[in-house]
């Protein structure tokens, strides 16, 4: 089966900064692919040129198996784009918004009224019907961006870090509304800082470095790529004798954020961890198993690896 | 090129959300609507006061409809318009639909028409009030009107997507680049008076003829054949308008796009 979208050697150029470098990616029909990466790695820029919104120097996107190129603006409305910015018309009642853009994408009038009361309906916006949406929370205008962005029943869903700027409740809420449309068949490509949010959310992962793919692959296969089963983080009076140790154990160690941590080669119970590490320089120690962050971590290289 | 059913749906799409918009923003409406009543009112009762001057009473009227209150509903509003969908992010939501620059273009011309012709009755009705009076053919007139509001919005564009990326920006790309247009446009001071390049740079400003023009159906009651340089001219710049309002919707995507 062709995938839904099929991205072949990108490359985009900002002055004297080469922001895509060959960037492939392949999202079947039906997957959640999350695009994740550091700070200007160019995953914003990989969904303004899928979205139309920016011209690639070379390289091909298709959708659906034809190239974006050829599509044209009927491309447009087969996908939809729900960025971080909550872009809506906040004079505007929540209903009208919808049917605004319903509208600009040619739905039929009986299809659209039926297309905004179920969105209304679904994503629980009803009783704030008669509220303009400069007055709702930012929580339910995220929400309402969303579904905004579904009037249209695309056929691919782009989210550009689509929680990033609602609190913990909103968020959540919002991961529900996502995850109803992934188990519902809707292909998406999501940007987000959040791991813990690709690793509930996406079937896929696909990490960013300097504008191109550095690692692909579902949640547990990246997770493989860490040489450790769990995480010991640690605080000591003195680092060097630490160290020692935990490599004298066979430990890997890295230096995050100023703090130690340990990759240990095998589960361990913090009585265990604690044990082996015994020494007064040791003031705190947790053991956690190997999370998304670890394997990002490990796959951008933003940890020190200590020799 | 889109079906012209979903052209004229997205228009009128475009339109109404502009009028709602407008509708719900009572205190920017009320402003709308003081400013070309209260100018009407002091220019007309100096007008009506002095008796050398009663008999411009009718082209005042023409001018100050032409002048102030088309220049900053049509034109100030097309560059409010623009700014405020940058400032909110909304302009590369519309650039990822598939809104025809064509119709986001005539659905602010339809908006802005429907808000100068409110203006129309408001003003000539205190015009009237006052004793000034319309004496030309009312079609022609409209006419008139829309080829003015067409240029306008066309101008709108084109400052908007260059200069006024946010709305505190509106009111510096107006008073810089619209208001010398005004006076070229023979909006304060008559082309007679004017150095002869002036008056020749003049000739090239769509709001010399758009002025030229009403102020000749409504004060003058002058004919299409008298007008036909003007509505020449005017017709034109429509053309144009639409084209520059196509180009600046598109360029709009360029510059939103700059990191």
């Amino acid at each position: 089966m062709t995938a839904a979208l099929e991205i072949d050697g990108l490359h985009k150029r900002f002055a004297a900064r080469q922001v895509l470098d060959g960037f492939s990616l392949h999202v079947k029909r039906g997957e959640v692919m999350g695009l994740l990466g550091p700070n200007g790695c160019g995953k914003s820029t990989v969904l303004n040129i899928v979205c139309q919104l920016l011209q690639a120097d070379a390289g091909q996107v298709q959708l659906m198996g034809q190239p974006l190129g050829r599509l044209g603006a009927s491309a447009r409305a087969r996908m939809g784009l729900c960025a971080q910015d909550c872009a809506l018309y906040p004079d505007l009642l929540p209903q009208e918004n919808l049917h605004f853009f319903g509208r600009l994408h040619g739905l039929p009038a009986a299809q659209r009224h039926a297309r905004v009361k179920e969105l209304m309906e679904s994503f629980g916006l009803g009783p704030y019907a008669a509220t303009r949406v400069g007055r709702l929370s930012g929580g339910w205008q995220q929400r309402l961006h969303l579904a905004v962005s579904l009037v249209h029943r695309p056929e691919v869903l782009i989210l550009d870090e689509p929680t990033a700027a609602v609190d913990v409740a909103a968020r959540l809420e919002l991961w529900r509304l996502i995850e109803g449309l992934r188990d519902s068949g809707t292909t998406i490509l999501m940007t987000s800082h959040q791991l813990t949010e690709a690793e509930r959310l996406c079937n896929r992962v696909a990490v960013m470095q300097s504008g191109r793919v550095a690692a692909l692959g579902t949640v547990p296969e990246l997770l493989a790529r860490v040489p450790g089963q769990a995480v010991v983080t640690l605080q000591s009076r003195d680092s060097g004798a630490t160290i020692q140790r935990a490599q004298g154990l066979g430990w890997a160690m890295r230096q995050r954020a100023g703090q130690l941590s340990c990759l240990l080669p095998r589960q361990l119970s913090l009585r265990e961890v604690v044990d082996a590490l015994d020494g007064p320089e040791v003031s705190a120690v947790s053991v956690q198993a190997v999370t998304l962050e670890d394997a990002y971590l490990e796959l951008v290289g933003d940890d020190a690896v200590i020799e | 090129m889109p079906s012209r059913r979903l052209l004229l749906d997205q228009t009128l799409a475009v339109a109404q959300r502009l009028l709602v918009e407008q509708w719900r923003q009572r205190r920017g409406l009320i402003f709308w609507a003081v400013f070309p009543a209260a100018m009407m009112l002091l220019f007309g009762l100096v007008y009506a006061h002095n008796d050398s001057m009663r008999a411009g009473l009718d082209a005042a009227a023409a001018g100050i409809l032409m002048g102030a209150a088309l220049f900053f509903s049509c034109l100030g509003g097309t560059v409010a318009v623009i700014a405020a969908e940058r400032e909110r992010r909304t302009l590369r939501r519309l650039l990822a639909s598939p809104l025809h620059p064509a119709a986001y273009f005539l659905g602010v011309v339809l908006a802005q028409l429907l808000l100068a012709a409110v203006q129309v009755v408001m003003l000539y009705s205190i015009a009237w009030l006052i004793g000034a009076r319309y004496h030309g053919s009312l079609w022609l007139g409209g006419l008139i009107l829309l080829l003015s509001v067409f240029a306008y919005v066309g101008m709108g564009f084109f400052l908007g997507a260059r200069f006024a990326r946010r709305s505190e920006e509106v009111v510096v790309a107006l008073s810089a680049i619209g208001v010398p247009l005004l006076v070229l446009g023979g909006t304060f001071f008559p082309l007679e008076i004017m150095p002869r390049a002036m008056q020749a740079a003049a000739q090239l400003n769509p709001m010399l003829h758009m002025n030229q023009a009403f102020k000749g159906v409504a004060a003058y009651s002058l004919g299409v054949s008298d007008l036909r340089f003007e509505l020449a001219f005017l017709l034109l710049f429509c053309g144009l308008s639409l084209a520059l309002g196509v180009r600046s919707y598109r360029q709009l995507l360029l510059l939103e796009q700059r990191p």
